[in-house]
């Protein structure tokens, strides 16, 4: 039923074909990279891309293979973004879904903290965050973890406060049903479809700050590819080598775009309200 | 209590705080209800009826709602008593959908709009017994069956939207039997549904409650409902119960003039079929009373043609009354004492 609908929307298709290239090309650098994302070539310093070297988006300042690069920093920030989301999302959902649910003491609290952490800016949250715990590319995880918490939690608490006085519940509540079978049971999946597609947009956030923050210095450390700290090591050599920094940018940009469309396309394909009678 | 008293409710009184002041919504309300039997709550919207049945069930609100005082005295099979206001949260919890279960006025609201019907109809059986998935699922097909669902088989996996309004009435009726209760409270269960499906709901609730020796609390404000289905009725007006009788005193000699009124108050076909066939329908003058800071009075005193000096200063007792079955009366015209 879905599976159709999503088949129809173009929006989200365009977004699924982008995501589905990322992650096609993740698979293939685990098999095959054009050259050695990590090893210096002094021969070839900043070469233009061209097919008779085999560079197809040219090398760097120390030689090395921009494509190799972008496809192996491809599966980092995919990596860190899924892991990110992940941990932002559940964590903010479970605090948002019990602060609504319960409210009182409990909601006014975990709000509190979630208002404390959305008054920073995120970036500058996630710099907080990571000068706190080190510079280590996992405590990125953990940066950009909390700063989705609450967005998650407020996602969630928002959702459940218009639902939770629903005879439904109360239907539930006579049948028996203690509180947490109530919150996951039946709660949890009424709203999915916000959740759905802020985990969607979140993973194209996620991808920009993790960028960010290795092009700070903060993130993912050198030698390691990362199409941030690319774009870092990009900025010095940009009018010379144009294309060290226009291949990670269009690598960014186009997984931004393609998590953002996927967001879009769900939103219209989960939205009751936009919904076709079946 | 009596041999074959279940529920037992005692100067119920359920309060709400609201901004305007304090609410009390259920004032003093005591009734028995004997096995088996069928039992109608009627009154005007707004006079506690629902809220009554929520306390018995502590599912009201809190905050702003607040059991006050009384005591809900429910017997088991096994002959054991229990005051289900006194015990702990998850005693009730354990209680609720498999002695005493409920069936809601809106059956589009009261079915989860993203769970399959089957997973919900055997939500109590698996709460309270601990069933497999495959168990359950079978559970849900029979209840299904049993209630006149045509196709079962297939429906069990349908979602609710799927399903017409007294379909879904339906569907209600067998999550609160699934469990075989002692009980069902049915607030207002054809309200929601047009008149064709009112009779089948009512007829089907009534095959069923026969059938297990379930008895039954009807929230209505509809007499014609009550007339038909009911072997005794408490009248509440305001919080209280004004009047309480079997069906027949009640209809054939009411007593209250709030009853009084009631009854004058259906449209009867065969009155208007009659010589004088274009008569305005009776209704009763007036408006309830604002239940915020209720004084010491009959609440109906301002509404009611035969009021006297006494109805707007002291609350009548609650008088024993001679019938055809058991019956008693608020009301200061019946008093025996204190006037």
């Amino acid at each position: 039923m879905s599976k159709s609908r999503l088949a129809k929307n173009s929006i989200a298709m365009t977004g699924v074909v982008i995501v589905a290239l990322y992650l096609l090309s993740i698979a293939v650098s685990f098999f095959w990279l054009p050259f050695d994302p990590v090893a210096m070539d002094v021969e070839h310093l900043l070469e233009a891309p061209s097919l008779a070297t085999g560079h197809l988006f040219g090398t760097d300042e120390f030689g090395r293979d921009i494509l190799a690069r972008i496809m192996k920093g491809s599966t980092i920030s995919l990596v860190i973004s899924l892991c990110a989301t992940a941990l932002g999302s559940v964590v903010g959902v479970l605090m948002g879904i019990w602060a609504g649910y319960l409210g009182g003491r409990w909601d006014h609290w975990i709000m509190r903290v979630a208002d404390v952490l959305f008054s920073f800016p995120s970036l500058l949250l996630a710099i907080f965050v990571m000068a706190i715990l080190g510079e280590k590319t996992f405590n990125v995880v953990f940066a950009i973890g909390i700063v989705y918490i609450p967005q998650f939690a407020r996602i969630s608490r928002g959702a459940i406060l218009t639902i939770k006085s629903s005879e439904f519940v109360r239907a539930a509540r006579s049948n028996g049903a203690g509180s947490s079978f109530i919150l996951f049971r039946h709660l949890l999946p009424n709203i999915l479809v916000p959740l759905i597609v802020q985990v969607s947009l979140s993973l194209s956030v996620a991808i920009l700050l993790e960028s960010s923050l290795s092009f700070l210095g903060l993130g993912v450390q050198p030698p390691a590819p990362s199409w941030g700290n690319m774009l870092s090591g990009a900025r010095k050599v940009m009018v010379l080598a144009p294309w060290t920094a226009i291949y990670p940018g269009l690598a960014i940009s186009f997984l931004v775009l393609g998590f953002n469309l996927l967001g879009d396309g769900l939103r219209d394909i989960l939205d009751p309200r936009l919904r076709n009678v079946r | 209590m009596s041999a074959e008293s279940i529920l037992r409710v005692e100067g119920l009184r359920t309060e709400f705080h609201t901004e305007s002041g304090l609410v009390k919504a259920v004032n003093d309300i005591s009734f028995e209800l004997a096995r088996g039997e069928t039992l109608g709550l009627v009154g005007e919207s707004g006079c506690g009826k629902s809220v009554t049945n929520l306390s018995i069930l502590r599912l009201v609100q809190s905050p702003p709602g607040k059991i006050a005082g009384g005591k809900v005295l429910f017997e088991a099979l096994d002959g054991s008593r229990r005051d289900l206001l006194a015990v702990s949260e998850e005693e009730v919890r354990v209680l609720r959908g498999k002695n005493i279960s409920m069936i809601f006025q809106d059956p589009l609201t009261s079915l989860n709009p993203v769970l399959r019907v089957g997973v919900q109809i055997a939500e109590a059986i698996q709460l309270h017994h601990g069933l497999r998935k495959r168990e359950a699922r079978a559970k849900s097909i029979e209840m299904m069956r049993l209630i006149g669902m045509p196709d079962p088989e297939r429906r069990v996996d349908d979602y609710p939207h799927q399903f017409s309004g007294g379909m879904r009435q339906r569907v209600m009726i067998a999550m609160a039997l699934s469990c075989k209760p002692d009980i069902l409270i049915a607030d207002e269960p054809t309200t929601a549904l047009d008149v064709t499906i009112q009779a089948q709901i009512l007829d089907l609730i009534k095959s069923l409650s026969a059938r297990d020796a379930t008895a039954v609390i009807m929230i209505t404000h509809d007499l014609g409902v009550v007339a038909g289905m009911c072997d005794s009725i408490c009248v509440m007006y305001a919080g209280r119960i004004v009047e309480k009788a079997t069906v027949d005193d009640l209809f054939h000699d009411p007593l209250h003039p709030y009853t009084k009124g009631l009854l004058a108050s259906i449209p009867r076909v065969d009155a208007a079929a009659s010589a004088e066939g274009s008569q305005r329908l009776y209704s009763i003058p007036g408006a309830p009373p604002s239940l915020v800071g209720m004084s010491d009075c009959c609440p109906f005193h301002p509404r009611c043609e035969s009021a006297m000096g006494i109805c707007r200063s002291r609350l009548p007792p609650e008088t024993v009354h001679a019938g055809k079955g058991p019956r008693s009366v608020s009301c200061w015209l019946h008093a025996k004492e204190g006037r």
